[in-house]
């Protein structure tokens, strides 16, 4: 029996023996990531976006200035607050938010620097603030996702306003409490007017159409033909067919500047009280140039905003797209009237 | 004192109660963050506890809560029961198995196993052998069904652990009278483990609580969602919603330490007999019952894991086919998430003990209290946890460099997670026979020896049962390792959570896949055969 005991704390000793080690590998990560020393110092990034899909791009950057890059990848309401709470002692210079959400409730609590002329210009207006917080990175696309085995593509509308129509109810899949329906639903709001997008919401709720948790889960669906189509952001169906070109699911477009088709932009901002405003201004830049736009065109399959790079094949061209864009002014306020208007409908219940 | 029978309950040594304070302090950082940001934000108090957008979400998340503690405490008692005390073909085997929803992290856990119940998920066949419908759980019924699945290990874990250091003889005696299998075990057996299913079914309340993961992709309206979907939103609202969860588990958590120590029997020896009841013809039935458990929920998340990864593997434009570094990218990660947990494990363990002899061998009041701060760290997001140790530890001088460091790390996971090694810790401190101890006072053994060569050995298996949950919900963490952990620091978690955010759902998988083997492993090694070994 003794000796059991301490085989117990054999185990217990060598698993606190282990801490060290593994701070010492988490150590040469960073040196890694550190890369070129000396350069222009290091930068750190508090990133709503993910490793994939940005990683690459940071050690170019890296590669080609000497400024080292450090990375907190995170979800972008999670990492907002956290630059919330860390207040002046922030060790984040930058952040890259997934949702104009995020960004925005930065900019509200006045945590964001302004960011150069040069840089803004070098986005459309509307693709960055007004107030010159945030520049847009790359954009992505409302859609309507289908099953191509269950679902003949000429019976599908020309307005994402049609889908209340009688034949679709209870056909398109929805997620109700994710950021980009919600963005999707302020622009309705905006544009159509409170009670018109209410109408729209209610009648897409009489139809009890599956709700899921967010697009991942519904291209999913389609895909094994849970539910015949569904409203999500247009990348979703690529990276699935990528992984699986089998997969019976494809985009149906709304044509013709349809709010259907809004743009949605992802973000970065410079936190207010950086020692290196200079280093995250070349990073921004460096995210607008051609190379890292071709890369959001030809890996993430997202639209390119900056450098006159073409959006990636099978998506309508730019000018069809609304140049509608979530109004950052509204966000905080405005989001919260978006979301009481779809709890109103009754699709979160 | 007013210690009742034969009890000898006297003060707690200085050094104890002040290292208890200490600890109860420490885990009050939470709920002290949140009483200071509501204190100083906006939101009138009195409006938001009685409005029904604030009741009913409450009463969801206690009725789910109570449901999950319930079906679990069935569930997870039976599985112990047969896996440690019968003669159920493979038993170690199931026991290990069964242990290992816990390590699904709910986010991908709750994805996965209602891809496999939904119309067209790979569960479909087996659903119609047995004539029933697929269906996508949703709602109330899909998460406690998602919930009572996921979190029946933490009932399993700690009876079975009981159970394995029980006598045999009072079973014995009983099976020679003639008693069959059920009623030995509701006769004898039951009443000696009653305070290891409390303790479990308590851990599954509070997790049922705390989850937002399952709640939030299965559409049931509770608190946490609430709180999660206003953060951004409506700030003020959201904490407030957060202190309001806190303090109601630290008065359910009190109250339960109050009725336990009313309630509490002196608990028989250890033997080293392991007693193997037979299950004669219900042997088959039982075996049935048991493996069509760990399908649903093991088998269930695997397969859509497996079927996931595999089409990863075999498209060719697939993320994971034309990845840099596929599976060995995983090695780092993996040895991090191991590191880390075994850390975090053996810190709950050691920090809690003190706090379980104070409320255990002691009863103090004080250790009841302590012991509901303990739990409102359980009760609360991940999130919310995060921030508040970020909130303290900003504070301190950064020439410190505790910001962001392992041990802030550690600390905000034991913060977190250390109720599930302090309800283990109780029920194994209580476990001790007092006789023994105050036998081996009289032979003049000092404290100290008395805890290293009595106490200690005797608390080994409950100890490494509390553990082992601290262990495996560790390895599934994500916020607290998001926000909290020095840049740049990876674990499995993080990797699956990165992958399907970015929708690569193969890479998902196949991370996934590790996570359960890892923990399958730890689980084994540390958990399973150990408390098999020493019954």
């Amino acid at each position: 029996m003794r000796t059991h005991g301490r085989g117990f704390w054999g185990a217990a000793a060598a698993a606190v023996v282990l801490l060290p080690l593994i701070a010492g590998c988490g150590d040469g990560d960073d040196g890694d990531a550190g890369g070129a020393e000396g350069g222009g110092g290091t930068l750190t990034v508090y990133s709503g976006r993910n490793e994939e899909l940005i990683q690459p791009l940071l050690d170019d950057f890296t590669e080609e200035t000497g400024i080292g890059v450090d990375v907190r990848y995170g979800d972008s309401a999670d990492l907002a607050l956290l630059i919330e709470e860390e207040g002046g002692n922030t060790p984040a210079d930058l952040f890259i938010s997934q949702s104009p959400g995020a960004v925005g409730y930065l900019a509200e609590q006045g945590r964001l620097a302004d960011i150069g002329e040069d840089v803004l210009g070098l986005v459309d207006e509307g693709d960055a603030a007004e107030d010159g917080t945030w520049v847009g990175l790359s954009g992505r696309v409302r859609t309507l996702v289908y099953n191509t085995d269950l679902v003949d593509p000429a019976t599908l509308p020309d307005s994402v306003l049609d889908l209340t129509d009688e034949e679709y109810a209870g056909q398109v899949a929805l997620a109700p409490t994710n950021g980009s329906f919600q963005d999707f639903v302020t622009v309705l709001r905006v544009e159509l007017g409170e009670d018109e997008a209410q109408a729209w919401l209610d009648g897409m709720a009489a139809g009890n159409p599956p709700t899921f948790d967010g697009n991942m889960a519904i291209v999913e669906a389609v895909g094994r033909g849970e539910v015949p189509m569904g409203l999500v952001n247009h990348y979703y169906a690529a990276r699935a067919l990528a992984e699986d070109p089998g997969l019976p699911v494809a985009n149906h477009f709304f044509p013709d500047g349809d709010y259907g088709s809004t743009l949605l932009v992802t973000a970065g901002a410079i936190i207010d009280g950086t020692d290196n405003a200079d280093e995250a201004e070349q990073l921004l830049e460096f995210l607008l140039s051609e190379e890292a736009q071709t890369y959001f065109s030809e890996e993430t399959f997202e639209y390119p905003l900056a450098a006159g790079v073409e959006p990636p094949e099978d998506i309508p061209d730019f000018e069809e797209v609304p140049k509608t864009r979530v109004d950052m002014s509204e966000l905080g306020g405005g989001l919260a009237a978006t979301t009481e208007m779809i709890d109103a409908s009754g699709l979160t219940r | 004192m007013a210690s009742p029978g034969r009890s000898s309950t006297g003060r707690p040594p200085a050094l104890l109660a002040a290292t208890g304070a200490a600890i109860g302090v420490a885990f009050a950082a939470p709920l002290l963050y949140l009483a200071w940001r509501t204190a100083t934000g906006d939101e009138d108090l009195v409006d938001l506890y009685t409005s029904p957008a604030t009741l009913e979400p409450l009463r969801n998340s206690l009725v789910l809560a109570v449901a999950a503690a319930l079906s679990s405490a069935v569930a997870g008692t039976g599985l112990a029961w047969l896996t440690t005390r019968t003669d159920l073909p493979l038993r170690r085997l199931w026991a290990t198995l069964a242990a290992l929803p816990l390590v699904f992290p709910s986010f991908v856990g709750a994805l996965a196993l209602t891809a496999a119940l939904s119309p067209g998920g790979l569960l479909e066949g087996p659903l119609g052998l047995v004539g029933a419908e697929p269906r996508r759980p949703e709602g109330f019924w899909g998460a406690w069904l998602v919930l009572t699945l996921f979190t029946t290990p933490y009932v399993l874990l700690p009876v079975s652990a009981r159970m394995a250091a029980l006598p045999a003889s009072l079973e014995e005696s009983a099976r020679l009278l003639g008693r069959r299998p059920v009623a030995v075990f509701r006769t004898v057996v039951f009443p000696q483990v009653r305070g290891a299913v409390a303790a479990g079914s308590l851990l599954v309340f509070l997790y049922a609580l705390s989850d937002f993961g399952v709640v939030v992709i299965l559409r049931y309206d509770t608190l946490t969602r609430a709180i999660y979907t206003n953060r951004l939103l409506d700030r003020d609202r959201s904490v407030a919603l957060g202190l309001l969860l806190a303090v109601l588990a630290v008065l359910v958590v009190a109250a339960e330490r109050a009725a336990a120590r009313r309630g509490l029997v002196e608990e028989g020896p250890r033997t080293r007999t392991g007693l193997q009841v037979p299950l004669g013809r219900w042997r088959w039935p039982a075996l049935a019952a048991v493996v069509a458990w760990v399908v649903a929920g093991l088998g269930g998340p695997l397969a859509s894991l497996s079927l996931w990864a595999w089409r990863g593997l075999t498209g060719k434009g697939s993320a994971l086919a034309r990845n840099r570094d596929g599976l060995a990218g995983l090695t780092e990660p993996a040895l991090n998430t191991a590191g880390i947990s075994l850390v975090t494990a053996v810190v709950a363990v050691a920090v809690l003990l003190p706090l379980a002899y104070l409320s255990v061998r002691y009863r103090a009041r004080a250790g009841d209290l302590a012991s509901g701060l303990v739990a409102s760290g359980f009760a609360l997001p991940g999130v919310v946890i995060a921030l508040a140790v970020v909130f303290w530890t900003i504070q301190l001088p950064p020439s410190w460099g505790l910001y962001q460091s392992y041990v802030m790390l550690v600390f905000a996971y034991v913060v977190h997670l250390g109720a599930q090694s302090l309800r283990a810790a109780q029920v194994a401190v209580a476990a001790v026979p007092r006789r023994l101890d105050e036998s081996a006072r009289m032979l003049g053994a000092g404290r100290t020896r008395r805890f290293v060569t009595v106490d200690l050995p005797l608390m080994a298996p409950g100890l490494a049962a509390g553990g082992g949950l601290v262990l495996l919900s560790t390895m599934k963490e994500l916020p607290i390792t998001l926000l909290t952990a020095p840049i740049g620091f990876r674990t499995l978690t993080t990797r699956i959570w990165a992958d399907i955010e970015s929708a690569f759902l193969a890479e998902a998988a196949l991370a996934s896949l590790v996570l359960v083997a890892v923990s399958g492993v730890l689980t084994w090694v540390l958990v399973v055969r150990r408390a098999d070994r020493l019954a």
